[in-house]
């Protein structure tokens, strides 16, 4: 079905081959994730199975490439569109119509079919992937995970034998992946659609899957099996496999159900470990809302709502989609303004300054990070924020040497480097020195691990340990239950504008059905949320 | 050879058909010696020209899309003229000085980096597509797809005089694009007042009587241009300048950081050695 | 029969609007100019709004009239000296203005900004009349590459903004404050960076769906016809124009006609379909033949049964004359009025969704 035979690519220009000598053959019908750190040449062996690599990006390929019995090295993308479809990680770059019905027909009117055929293959990829009750809406009005549905209907169209989805999931929440992924699996199993997709979420994955592709730095030593196999030879795996692996369970399991065969014959409660004591507050909060309310027309995103975090202390802000917890965060630095209550930064009234002032005190990365960058280099893309704030004009000393944050943040050698050229993971630093190179004392994150493999994720988490270690108050808008389980000190539950629960995550965390981590689901009651909490206590040898 | 001599013929009459209806109603006096148009056929004049424009847009644009156009070009000209579109948008919504469009930026800076017939597409897109965001749909708009194409379409006329003061990237190239801004400020507003004019005034009879001079009708002209255009075009020129000088740079750079992206180089497949 | 956001073909609506401004173009004659702004005001009155997807309501015609008119006429009054009725003299010395200023010249501008205030109408009521995907779908087949380039830009309009929004509030969290023209480059600057990637990547998602664009130059015949019929009309013109030759109409229309061919050539070559169709009803034909009705008197009369058309107030005012045959095939312009399905004018519609397909 796909057979990959010695194949390395070259980018024109590169002399580094971004794929080298990649061997290997997915049969039909099956289901395969491929993974690996970024940068190891996914998106580019992705993309060579519909031509995109050649014919659109240009470079030289070497080695044998069948797809479907095609060479899509010879044949055009458009030939190849017959057989392979394709789905972008960001939904909203890949549309090309404003409609649901249009966009799926698109493929179709570019492959010249005759106006009933459209007709008939439309309503069948709308029914296959629920669309139906969605087909007249404006595309900019559907949800994230909705859009990626309507972008895998308009790759099926043309009734293609292959899927291929290169990080579908990425810029979406738990929920929308869920039900793409959900999706994906039911055209697998009842189409017996050959699936390839591209994922660092490999727990919401993994139990779907039937191969296995593994891609290490540099396209090279690329590893294919089952699951199993390659996920007992890699490093970064999920908590669950990692925590398997740790205390030798075999055979390895996959998913939770699997994985409750174990832990059932484990008694967590025997030799519990005393709770940690509660973290000691500095006496006063560095940011305090009292009362906020705000209301947008007729919704009232926030309804009173009181919250604060002090110093040396990481909060998770946690929630459904629409419950207000990004809307909170931008009144903490008067991004919106409040219709009611009180908000106090450090020893500022949030009402009675400008974004530009409450923002020399908070750091705020939004959710984009690309929004902040303009600049042509990293050091001037800091240097700005430092003009903007008026501490590079008067000549006084630097808050902090740029060097001491280029090294903090790994990033010494692209003091000189476009920001836009660098990976997800690296923009996403570059933009958190922007906005903290003011040494805030406090640092609000919107969905920090958006688009982030497991390695960039891991380095922000040290980052956020370390700042908070020197005092500073983080607050952490996200969906990422495993980032939460490993970083915050307390969690803040969101819902419909109103702060549902606040405490400490095992207390949190561990019992919500929703926002359970792994370890959690694996033992429930525990108040165990990472592996090295279950560690400490199983294997306190092993844990040190 | 072939392809080339076809361009420039097409090029060449559209330009020359264009000219000759922006220019009539100053020699018509002087060709026809002061015989006087029917009336009938005079007030059908500015309808005509109309369709005369919109065939000379058509040609154009089917010549400058003949040429291969990918999806690259395709949806990088989207994306563009949607940003291009919104700037218009501004325009609107925020009542500046009367004569000032922020959309002739992008137009001559995309005509100069990316070419002109990237230029033209881009010109004569921005206005249609804000025309039908904004509900601005008028008899004016094949006028002004056609000129502002033009717009686009010249801008790489400055690449010799930047190549001369090897200016790339540099305050002298855009000193050179601040020059072109500025004059198409002033030929924009002087190109659309001809078109204007004959409706303003009326048919063409009026100022086709016997006896009516080339100067006559030259001195009407200007004194329509100063009461209605002139201090507009001061502005749109102004406009223009203040807005390459500041923006030009930096978008300079970016787009031809993203020329060597959107270019490639394909080399051809190379069968297994192994 | 009747469906939500049914509407005349885009076709039909063209026709009308060429019957309307030839009419418009045509006449100065105050009486005609009237009953054409009736006929505009009662079809804007009973057509239903399309559910636009402009981004703001086009500038209402009247507030248009009312900026344009008294400015044509004091143009007109004070540059063009003509006529008997002298309402007041300027020094001659005050150059360009000088001399005297008469009723007619006023009444004369005044009736310019009367044909512009409605050619104006007439294009704002096609627009309010279709959505503007119909409106796109009037880009004839052959520039089916710029008809996409169309609907991409108009379908990045939302997250274009939405991105700006975005970027707005990146900058402001760094310390950025609007002071100057200066201060805008980082705000406009990400949009354009980002705008950039997109479309990159958006170029991929349209090649992995087999838009290949116009892979294959226009063959070099056509082009050459396309050279030769430029040719042709810019000699029957210059004939036309320089010497009175009607033979230069002739010339003319030929050349029209070849690059209509031309055009329709390339079209049928395009090698794609399109899934969205606006089906050609029996209404639709009502519609041409109303903008027959109304345009053909100004082509097919005798100049001496259409001159009431031509009103001239110079030397001296005059009542304009009327001729009510020529009113009642005006009156044809009301066609949309009647035939717009679900107009005000005809039971209400029935609720169904907004697609339309032919039959074949």
């Amino acid at each position: 079905m796909i057979r990959f035979e010695h194949v390395s690519f070259w980018y024109s220009g590169s002399e580094r081959p971004a794929l080298r000598d990649v061997s290997f053959f997915l049969p039909e019908g099956t289901f395969t994730l491929m993974t690996g750190p970024s940068g190891a040449g996914k998106s580019t062996l992705l993309r060579c199975l519909n031509g995109l690599v050649p014919h659109f990006s240009g470079g030289l390929v070497e080695g044998n490439i069948s797809v479907n019995g095609l060479n899509p090295v010879i044949e055009s993308p458009k030939v190849m569109s017959r057989h392979v479809g394709f789905v972008f990680q960001d939904p909203e770059a890949q549309f090309v119509m404003d409609r649901v019905e249009d966009e799926v027909a698109f493929a179709l009117e570019n492959a010249a079919l005759p106006r009933q055929e459209m007709r008939v293959r439309v309503e069948e990829v709308l029914d296959l992937l629920d669309l139906e009750p969605l087909r007249d809406r404006r595309l900019e009005t559907l949800s994230g995970g909705e859009r990626q549905r309507v972008a895998i209907a308009a790759a099926l169209a043309l009734r293609p034998q292959i899927l291929v989805l290169d990080e579908p999931t990425s810029q979406l929440d738990p929920k929308s992946a869920e039900d793409v992924l959900n999706a994906l699996a039911r055209l697998n199993s009842d189409l017996g659609l050959t699936v390839v997709v591209a994922e660092h979420r490999l727990e919401r994955v993994v139990p779907f899957v039937d191969e296995m592709l593994y891609l290490d730095e540099g396209g090279e030593g690329l590893l294919a099996g089952s699951p199993r196999d390659v996920l007992s030879q890699i490093k970064l795996v999920p908590p669950l496999v990692a925590l398997a692996q740790r205390l030798g369970w075999e055979p390895l399991p996959l998913t939770i159900k699997e994985g409750r065969r174990f832990s059932r014959t484990i008694q967590p409660n025997g030799e519990r470990e005393a709770p940690a004591p509660p973290v000691a507050h500095a006496d006063e909060p560095f940011i305090e809302a009292r009362g906020v309310r705000v209301r947008y027309g007729e919704n009232e995103t926030l309804r009173g709502v009181d919250f604060e975090v002090f110093p040396g202390e990481v909060v998770a802000l946690m929630g459904r989609n629409g419950a207000g917890k990004s809307t909170l965060l931008k009144t903490l630095v008067g991004l919106v303004r409040p219709q009611r209550g009180k908000i106090r930064v450090g020893t500022l009234d949030a009402a009675q300054h400008d974004v530009a002032t409450l923002c020399r005190q908070v750091g705020y990365l939004p959710q984009d990070p690309n929004a902040l960058l303009f600049a042509e280099t990293v050091a001037e893309e800091w240097e700005i924020t430092l003009r903007n704030h008026g501490l590079l004009s008067n000549g006084g000393p630097l808050p902090i040497q740029p060097e001491t944050l280029l090294a903090r943040f790994g990033l010494s050698d692209k003091a000189a480097a476009y920001p836009r050229d660098l990976s997800t993971g690296e923009r996403q630093r570059v933009a958190l020195g922007a906005v903290m190179i003011t040494q805030a004392r406090a640092l609000l994150l919107d969905e920090p691990t958006r688009g982030l493999d497991a390695l960039a994720k891991e380095a922000l988490t040290d980052l956020l340990r370390s700042w908070r270690d020197e005092g500073i108050a983080i607050v952490l808008v996200t969906h990422d239950v495993e980032l939460a389980a490993a970083v915050a000190d307390r969690v803040v539950l969101m819902s419909q504008g109103d702060v549902i629960a606040n405490g400490p995550p095992s207390a949190i965390l561990g019992s919500s059905p929703l926002f359970a981590p792994q370890i959690a689901h694996l033992f429930p009651g525990s108040g165990w949320l990472t592996v090295a909490d279950a560690l400490r206590v199983l294997r306190p040898e092993i844990a040190k | 050879m072939r392809d080339r001599l076809l361009s420039v013929a097409i090029y060449g009459l559209t330009t020359l058909i264009g000219l000759v209806a922006f220019l009539y109603p100053f020699f018509i006096p002087v060709v026809r010696g002061g015989a006087a148009m029917q009336g009938a056929h005079a007030a059908d004049a500015p309808y005509f020209l109309t369709l005369l424009v919109v065939i000379c847009f058509v040609v154009l644009l089917l010549e400058v899309q003949g040429q291969a156009v990918n999806a690259k070009l395709v949806a990088l000209l989207g994306i563009l003229v949607s940003i291009n579109s919104l700037l218009r948008f501004v325009e609107i919504a925020i009542p500046g000085p009367g004569g000032v469009s922020p959309i002739f930026f992008l137009i001559i800076v995309t005509g100069y980096v990316y070419g002109g017939r990237f230029g033209f597409l881009m010109g004569a897109m921005t206005l249609i597509v804000s025309a039908l965001i904004t509900g601005g749909l008028g008899p004016w708009l094949p006028y002004q797809m056609m000129t502002a194409g033009w717009v686009g379409l010249t801008a790489p006329l400055c690449q010799p005089l930047a190549r001369w003061l090897r200016a790339e990237n540099t305050g002298r190239e855009v000193a050179v694009l601040v020059l072109f801004g500025v004059v198409w400020g002033f030929l924009y507003g002087a190109i659309m007042n001809v078109w204007f004019w004959p409706l303003v005034t009326g048919p063409a009879d009026q100022y086709w009587e016997p006896g009516v001079s080339l100067g006559e009708i030259l001195r009407r002209y200007y004194a329509f241009y100063v009461a209605t255009s002139f201090v507009w075009d001061v502005f749109g020129a102004v406009g223009n300048a203040l807005l390459i000088a500041v923006f030009g740079l930096p978008t300079l750079r970016a787009l031809r950081r993203f020329q060597r992206r959107f270019a490639f180089d394909y080399r051809p497949y190379r069968p297994s050695a192994a | 029969m009747n469906r939500k956001g049914a509407h005349l073909h885009p076709m039909a609506w063209v026709a009308w609007l060429v019957a309307t401004l030839g009419l418009l173009v045509t006449t100065r004659n105050p009486l005609y100019l009237v009953l054409i702004f009736l006929c505009l005001a009662i079809v804007r009155a009973v057509i239903p709004t399309s559910a636009g997807e402009a981004w703001t309501l086009p500038l209402s015609p009247l507030l248009f009239g009312a900026l344009i008119v008294p400015s044509t006429s004091l143009f007109n009054a004070l540059s063009i000296h003509v006529g008997d009725t002298v309402l007041f003299r300027l020094p001659a010395w005050i150059p360009l203005l000088g001399g005297p200023v008469t009723l007619e010249a006023f009444v004369y501008g005044a009736l310019n900004g009367l044909v512009l205030t409605g050619l104006f109408a007439a294009f704002t009521l096609v627009s309010v009349a279709l959505p503007t995907r119909a409106l796109v779908r009037l880009i004839p087949r052959a520039f089916h590459p710029v008809a996409v380039v169309v609907v991409v830009a108009l379908s990045f309009v939302p997250s274009t903004l939405r991105q700006f929004q975005q970027v707005r509030e990146a900058q402001a969290v760094r310390g950025h404050r609007v002071r100057g023209l200066r201060d805008w480059v980082p705000l406009f600057m990400p949009l354009l960076v980002g705008g950039l990637e997109r479309a990159l990547q958006l170029a991929e998602a349209m090649t992995a769906r087999g838009f290949a664009g116009a892979d294959e130059p226009i063959p070099a015949s056509m082009r050459a016809l396309v050279t030769a019929s430029l040719a042709l009309i810019l000699g029957g013109w210059l004939l036309e124009l320089g010497w009175g030759q009607e033979a230069g109409y002739l010339l003319m229309a030929l050349g029209g006609v070849a690059i209509g061919y031309v055009l329709w050539r390339l079209g049928r070559q395009a090698p794609h379909t399109t899934y969205r169709h606006e089906p050609w009803h029996p209404r639709d034909w009502a519609m041409v033949a109303a903008a027959a009705v109304a345009l053909l008197p100004l082509l097919l009369l005798p100049l001496a049964q259409r001159m009431s058309l031509y009103y001239y107030p110079y030397p001296a005012l005059t009542m304009p004359a009327f001729d009510p045959a020529l009113a009642l095939t005006m009156l044809a312009l009301l066609a949309p009025a009647i035939l717009t399905p679900g107009s005000t004018s005809r039971p209400a519609p029935s609720v169904a969704p907004d697609t339309s397909y032919d039959s074949v």
